[in-house]
């Protein structure tokens, strides 16, 4: 049995001069869902249709379930596919759209109908089999869409960014439900999207892409506590990036020191660090404690001033001077309150402290 | 007392507004429909009477039903032959392939040659020594001599087809265009083949258009007169039969209106008919 149910080994992709894929090698385990995370024009989407067939690699090879399909058509590879325009067939109703994958087989009539049926109550719509798909809402839409991808058990569900379309309070929804169907049916899937929110809640594992290449490979936490480049972490949550120099390396308490405009900052040491390397020091703004001026001081504990405030709801952004060319942004809870003007303490906690050696 | 003003007013725009429409109407449609049909009710070469002669006379002819028959022939055969070729190259041209503006430029220009001079032109190609027989007597086995074309209801729905074309391959090729490609990305994925998508989505999907489309050319094929008229020969549809009538010395004026209302009623006829099919959903 081969290790993976999808595999892209040195796939390379032109748009005339654009590469939208540069040499993509991707591996999907049998039963995982993997997220390709990326903004818009990653290639994101072109590596998705490699997999179906839809875009023919200009190298590289595609294997889905052990087998090489780089050459095979479309309608052969036996794929599921949930689109971001739904793509239903408009002249069809609810039935006549999940039953399409069946009658193309040729299966009988009463068989037929009895998957149908099965897909629907799946995802809860047994009782809209007549209608058409103008009919309906788009969130019911988009639940047709995944009955008609997964009513002839495909080896894979691919879906392209499908609840981009919906509005926010039913994109959560959706997402907890697709999670569940493919947790269910144990099928393997691959998802595509722009939203990281998205991505991390779905996820066994995130692809994310940056222009051509994957950045970066790992799971939902890996990807946010220990991204490895600048363009994860920008990319994945909010980050403040300060540039600076190492300073010291502290063997025995496993820490170094880095210079950031006048700042010692004490991080987490890696084995790449050597002292007087440059390096980008960044920290997520919800990570960062701020205490009232009382607070004693210590390691990574500096003075500010909170510049600018702004209420969010369920927490508060501030904008904290910390000394004359440098602002920190930091998001608390909304139980600790400051004022604009007031002298604070900041605390950026070392395990939270992230280093990238450039 | 001012808002009873300003409604007057109102009157008076709309009234102002529709004013060209309804002159055109009264002037170009209604009044020459009245005397069309009046002149038609009129004993020949009289300005007073009425008789119903000129309909018992053309209906009670056998040629009546053979005229009518062959202009319903025509029409249908150019529709569908222009339907038929025009899935194909609109398939073909949505691709966007190399140069394919010119090839849509090329669709239309049958429109643009006037009618007759098309026709004279396609006698010319299709004569028994014109290129196409040459061709075909050099290159296809089994044909020895010219195959006629010209002066046959075959060769007729040929030229019909060849002026009618642009109109549906255009509205055929605008409803392909306006297909949501991940519709038929998702048929592809769900196992069916080119053909099969075809059948199933595709055809389907532009089935409305393509009847939209095909109804106005209908309509204009119908009362098509130049090209039967040079080429049909011996066959006269009703443009052609109505006209004969005038041709005569004295001209037929009422015999001619008399054919060109039983024209008008079989258009609605038919045109009811089709727009009762059109209404119902397509399955």
């Amino acid at each position: 049995m081969p290790d993976y149910m999808i595999e892209l080994r040195d796939v390379t992709k032109r748009y005339g001069d654009l590469v939208a894929n540069d040499n993509v090698t991707l591996q999907i385990r049998r039963g995982e869902l993997m997220t390709l995370l990326g903004p818009s024009g990653c290639g994101k989407t072109t590596a998705l249709r490699c997999i179906t067939g839809h875009n023919i690699p200009d190298e590289g090879r595609v294997f889905i379930d052990g087998e090489d399909v780089t050459d095979v058509p479309t309608y052969k590879r036996e794929l599921g596919m949930v689109f971001q325009s739904f793509a239903l067939f408009p002249h069809m109703t609810v039935f006549g759209n999940v039953e399409f994958p069946l009658m193309i087989r040729r299966m009988n009539k009463a068989e037929r109908r009895e998957w149908v049926m099965d897909a629907l109550r799946m995802i809860r719509m047994e009782e809209y089999e007549d209608h058409y798909p103008r009919q309906i809402s788009g969130g019911q839409q988009q639940r047709v869409g995944l009955a008609r991808a997964l009513v002839y058990r495909p080896k894979v569900l691919l879906l392209d960014e499908p609840l981009s379309n919906l509005d926010a309070k039913l994109r959560e929804e959706m997402r907890f439900e697709i999670r569940d169907l493919i947790d269910r049916l144990g099928i393997t899937a691959v998802y595509v999207t722009h939203d990281q929110a998205e991505a991390l809640a779905l996820s066994d594992r995130v692809a994310v892409r940056n222009a051509g290449h994957i950045e970066q490979v790992g799971m939902p936490d890996e990807i946010y506590d220990l991204p490895q480049t600048r363009f994860v972490a920008d990319f994945i949550g909010l980050s403040e990036f300060l540039a600076g120099t190492l300073s010291a390396v502290h063997t025995e308490e496993r820490t170094a020191t880095v210079a950031v405009d006048g700042l010692e900052i004490h991080v987490p040491a890696t084995p790449e660090m050597a002292p007087g390397r440059k390096v980008l020091f960044f920290i997520r703004p919800n990570d960062i404690e701020l205490l009232p001026a009382s607070q004693e001081s210590g390691i990574n504990v500096f003075v500010g001033v909170v510049e600018k405030k702004t209420y969010l709801g369920d927490r508060s952004d501030y904008r904290v001077r910390v000394s004359e060319g440098l602002e920190l942004r930091v998001q608390t809870d909304g139980k600790v309150r400051f004022e604009e003007g007031e002298n604070v303490k900041v605390h950026l906690p070392i395990p939270h402290c992230r280093v990238i050696v450039e | 007392m001012l808002k009873r003003g300003s409604k007057a007013r109102f009157i008076l725009i709309t009234l102002l507004l529709l004013s060209p429409g309804l002159l055109t109407f009264f002037l170009l449609f209604f009044y020459p429909m009245m005397v069309t049909l009046t002149r038609s009710l009129r004993p020949e070469g009289e300005q007073i009477g009425w008789t119903l002669e000129h309909y018992v006379t053309f209906l009670a002819e056998p040629r009546a039903r053979e005229v009518i028959l062959l202009t319903f022939v025509l029409s249908i055969g150019a529709v569908l032959c222009s339907v038929l070729l025009s899935i194909p190259l609109g398939l073909a041209l949505r691709q966007k392939l190399r140069a394919h503006r010119f090839y849509r430029l090329t669709m239309i220009t049958p429109r643009v040659v006037p009618g007759l001079i098309g026709a004279l032109g396609l006698l010319l190609l299709f004569g028994s020594r014109g290129w196409v027989n040459l061709f075909l007597i050099r290159f296809v086995p089994f044909v020895n001599e010219p195959i006629s074309i010209n002066y046959t209801i075959p060769g007729l729905i040929l030229f019909y087809t060849w002026l009618y074309f642009p109109f549906i391959a255009l509205t055929t090729l605008a409803a392909l265009e306006g297909l949501d490609p991940a519709i038929e990305e998702a048929a592809d994925v769900a196992g069916a083949n080119r053909w099969q998508v075809l059948r199933h989505v595709v055809i389907p999907l532009i089935t409305p258009a393509i009847l939209a489309g095909s109804v106005l050319t209908f309509m204009a094929a119908f009362g098509a007169f130049s090209i039967p008229l040079i080429a049909g020969g011996n066959h006269r549809p009703l443009s052609v039969e109505i006209y004969r009538q005038i041709d005569f010395t004295p001209a037929r004026w009422s015999a001619a209106s008399a054919r060109a209302m039983i024209m008008a009623v079989l258009q609605v006829i038919f045109l009811t008919i089709y727009m009762r099919v059109l209404r119902r959903p397509i399955t």
